[in-house]
């Protein structure tokens, strides 16, 4: 498997897609690996191909680093497939090295919407693939925790949650689901209001400074890490720097300008926010086609011009 | 391309963010950025009324319009556009949905039986979390005498926008997409405001579409179309605004395939599917929200 692995990881980091066959492969052999992890394991957002390139060029390459990539590996990006396998490989090869947590785009409900089955069906021509892809999501672990004081997570708290140890004892292996602690921690935000709140839109909670507080302090950690929201930045700390958001998609949907970041965590857990630009090559098929020779360097360019249209 | 129309003289600027065409008596420039950084959108949220802003929020991007003769000055910006997001408790006629799964959500916390019941929980600031806005665009105050807008003579074929001009290929001068903001309702559907203009030969011609689509609710498209012919004397602008709503599942049944979803989350394709229905269905009865942007509206501006 192994010598079969590296070049199957060669080739993805070429962005070239793997055969069905051997996608098959991988994610029976992810799964084996998956179920035997803890529900919280020991970095987010939906990162297009090219720009997790960079990220690994900013953030050192896989396995001299160990990374923790929190959810959302697919949707909303040209190469979500070959994205999600070449981390899914890396797991694989160095199981150690690399963690994957659940984001709430790991669904099959949310992937039917925001382009992953599309993306499966039009590069492999049938829904195999979305299929075995989602039979993964269901075993990846919810949260991570780093040396007991770092504590990772896609969205955020939950009211039925006090302690890590109550998020071992869910049972994860599922579809994400609409209600109960696993819905929350894949979905909930920080926000400025004390206590927990309601979202405005109907579902969803909010929890403020104090609740975020109080769960570092049950727990004894320094920091919980989160996804789940842009931030132009890179990332965002709230509440005296115990929750930070941090976003790895730099050019969020090639048009939004934005940066991103990896949290580097030395051996001594000291915090450093490693910001970067979308590669130059990140740039969508169509950009690529209509420019022949594009530019090697886009950063200054915060959108794609469109092409003129002669709209109603 | 059409070889009868004669290109009028113009003159093209550009910078790295922002594109300004003068032709005739008019300049016109569009802005594009990347979008506000924190300390921009700390500035920008309390400007509106401290409603949290989109996800996606392109607070420098605008498209500004300056007739000479006049001092008629007309922008779309980001800032004004939120500023019609409603802000408080939606009323009637405001047309507030809640997420599809909203009521599920609620019951599994609030049902006696519920393991999981829910905590004690603090307001939060209502607001109308799909960003629907009825902003037209909005008149900047200048020092001249303003110019009000006036509804439409049903009668004047000069108080429409033309489609037989517009469909014309004619050589496009200037050409501009400035999206003003974007908000993926975390993962319940997606919100839209975008602002488009092309400047022909003949005229100039602007759409500004709302697309909001609110997965297994509804679907809602607010345009705004702007049109000036340079022969109009007095000069003319013409402004139809227009909402239109439908179901959810209504206008899923048109996907031309039914396992590719993809359409869906085209603001395009909304549009076409909404105005091709019956008005007394897309822009009456709707997705039975009681939303006060649903018909259309002509208005018109001389500008003397």
């Amino acid at each position: 498997m192994p010598s079969d692995l590296d070049q199957q990881i060669e080739q993805l980091l070429r962005c070239e897609p793997i055969s069905e066959e051997q996608v098959k492969r991988l994610c029976l052999k992810a799964r084996e690996i998956l179920i035997e992890e803890a529900n919280v394991q020991v970095v987010d957002s939906p990162v297009t191909f090219w720009d997790m390139m960079e990220l690994f060029k900013v953030g050192g390459p896989c396995p001299e680093t160990n990374y923790l990539f929190m959810g959302d590996f697919v949707d909303r990006g040209f190469y979500s497939v070959e994205t999600f396998l070449l981390l899914l490989a890396l797991k694989v090869r160095y199981p150690e090295r690399m963690t994957l947590i659940r984001g709430n785009h790991e669904s099959r409900q949310i992937t039917q919407v925001y382009g992953f089955y599309d993306e499966c069906q039009r590069k492999y021509g049938s829904s195999n693939v979305w299929r075995w892809c989602c039979e993964v999501f269901d075993y990846l672990a919810l949260g991570a925790i780093v040396d007991g004081r770092v504590f990772c997570v896609h969205g955020g708290l939950s009211p039925s949650l006090q302690s890590i140890d109550q998020i071992r004892t869910i049972d994860r292996k599922q579809e994400v689901p609409h209600d109960g602690a696993m819905c929350d921690l894949l979905w909930s935000d920080p926000d400025d209001i004390n206590g927990w709140g309601l979202s405005p839109r109907g579902a969803g909670y909010l929890f403020g400074a104090d609740i975020t507080k109080m769960f570092a302090h049950r727990n004894g950690i320094d920091l919980i890490a989160r996804a789940h929201q842009l931030a132009m930045e890179g990332y965002k700390l709230m509440f005296d720097k115990t929750i930070v958001t941090v976003w790895s998609a730099p050019n969020y949907c090639y048009r939004c300008g934005n940066v991103a970041s990896i949290l580097e965590l030395d051996d001594y857990l000291g915090q450093e926010y490693k910001v970067f630009s979308h590669a130059p090559s990140a740039w969508s098929p169509a950009d690529r086609k209509r420019t022949p020779s594009f530019p090697q360097d886009v950063r200054s360019i915060p959108a794609k011009r469109p092409p003129a249209d002669y709209f109603l | 391309m059409s070889a009868a129309v004669a290109l009028p003289q113009h003159r093209l600027l550009e910078s790295p963010n922002s594109r300004t065409i003068e032709i005739g008596t008019w300049t016109i420039t569009a802005s594009t950025n990347p979008i506000s950084n924190a300390g921009q959108c700390d500035a920008l949220q309390a400007a509106i009324g401290g409603i949290p802003l989109p996800e996606m929020t392109f607070g420098s991007n605008s498209l500004e319009l300056e007739h000479k003769g006049s001092g008629w000055k007309y922008s779309f910006k980001t800032e004004d556009a939120l500023k019609g997001v409603k802000n408080g408790e939606l009323e009637d006629g405001d047309g507030g949905v809640k997420v599809g799964y909203a009521d599920a959500w609620l019951k599994s916390r609030t049902s006696p039986l519920s393991q999981i019941p829910m905590p004690k929980t603090v307001p939060t600031k209502p607001y109308d979390w799909t960003y629907t806005t009825l902003y037209p665009g909005h008149l900047e105050p200048t020092g001249c005498k303003a110019i009000d807008w006036k509804p439409a003579e049903r009668n004047d074929p000069n108080h429409t926008i033309p489609l037989v001009e517009l469909t014309r290929h004619d050589p496009i001068l200037f050409y501009a997409e400035i999206p003003l903001y974007e908000d993926e309702l975390h993962d319940n559907g997606a919100s839209h405001l975008l602002v488009r203009i092309r400047v022909m030969p003949t005229c100039v011609f602007i759409l500004q579409r709302f697309t909001l689509r609110v997965d297994n609710v509804l679907f809602r498209t607010y345009d705004t179309r702007i049109y000036h012919s340079f022969a109009s004397s007095p000069p003319l602008v013409v402004r139809e605004t227009s909402g239109w709503e439908a179901p959810y599942g209504r206008v899923k049944s048109r996907l031309p395939k039914r396992d590719d979803l993809t359409p869906l989350t085209d603001p395009m394709w909304i549009a076409k599917i909404l105005t091709e229905m019956p008005s007394e269905i897309s822009q009456e009865i709707g997705a039975g929200t009681k939303w006060r942007g649903l018909g259309t509206k002509i208005d018109i501006a001389t500008l003397q």
